[in-house]
């Protein structure tokens, strides 16, 4: 038995090594790895919207920090194209 | 292929466009890149409506992004509604239906596609194309950036390459 709990704490020692060592490509670092799961993967969410769902109307907040508008008032005779993302 | 400012100046004759600045994916004091520290792209996470919408007017003002632009509140309403976070791409029709859902970025996050979609119904459009003539009578002013564009969204500098 305890040589059964020792070949399988070995396997998920591998597993997990592995499991980093792609973390750490596809990140770029160890750190970038760190980086990944504790400040990105929270975040990212496939979402629920498809292709021919409602489009959400949500307002934003102008450039000038003032005005607001919403996403539906953009939209006219033509589609739409939205770009979402930030500086860095 | 191209990215979405080499998109919309292909395209705007024909579509409508608008840029929504959501919370910032790689900011100081959370997963900073290298590349950003290299082209002094640093900021903290906005705490404030305020923080976040000097960044945005920081973004537009250094890359004279030419998209119209929109900023996410506070509340991330936009992110929420739309899974936006940390880069994607959607086109809404005419009547408010989503006719192309981008994949999550930065993997999956694929201007290539909104060209493509516009494509198939307008017509292809030369990359690059509309921008000459503009380029060209650019050409006597400074470059706006010499950034290997490391912002999330897509700057000049990646499109003029």
């Amino acid at each position: 038995m305890k040589r059964l709990l020792k070949w399988f704490a070995g396997i998920l020692a591998v597993l997990l090594l592995a499991a980093f060592g792609v973390l750490c490509y596809m990140a770029g670092s160890p750190k970038d790895a760190y980086g990944m799961v504790r400040y990105a993967l929270p975040h990212m969410r496939r979402g629920t919207l498809q292709v021919g769902s409602d489009a959400p109307d949500v307002r934003l907040v102008a450039l000038d920090g003032i005005d607001r508008f919403h996403i539906r008032e953009r939209l006219g005779r033509r589609p739409l194209v939205l770009a979402f993302g930030s500086f860095t | 292929m191209g990215d979405i400012v080499q998109i919309y100046n292909d395209y705007k004759d024909h579509a409508d466009f608008l840029t929504v600045y959501v919370r910032e994916a790689h900011p100081t004091d959370e997963w900073q890149m290298k590349s950003n520290v290299k082209d002094d792209v640093c900021y903290a996470q906005p705490k404030t409506l305020e923080q976040r919408v000097a960044i945005a007017k920081d973004f537009t003002a250094r890359y004279k992004f030419p998209l119209p632009f929109g900023i996410d509140d506070m509340s991330n309403a936009a992110d929420n509604a739309y899974a936006a976070w940390p880069e994607r791409l959607y086109i809404i029709d005419e009547t408010g239906h989503i006719v192309y859902r981008g994949g999550l970025g930065p993997f999956h996050y694929k201007p290539a596609e909104v060209r493509q979609w516009l494509a198939a119904k307008y017509g292809a459009v030369k990359q690059g194309a509309q921008t000459a003539a503009a380029s060209a009578s650019r050409a006597s002013a400074p470059a706006s950036t010499s950034s290997e564009g490391t912002t999330s969204l897509s700057v000049p500098a990646k499109s003029e390459k």
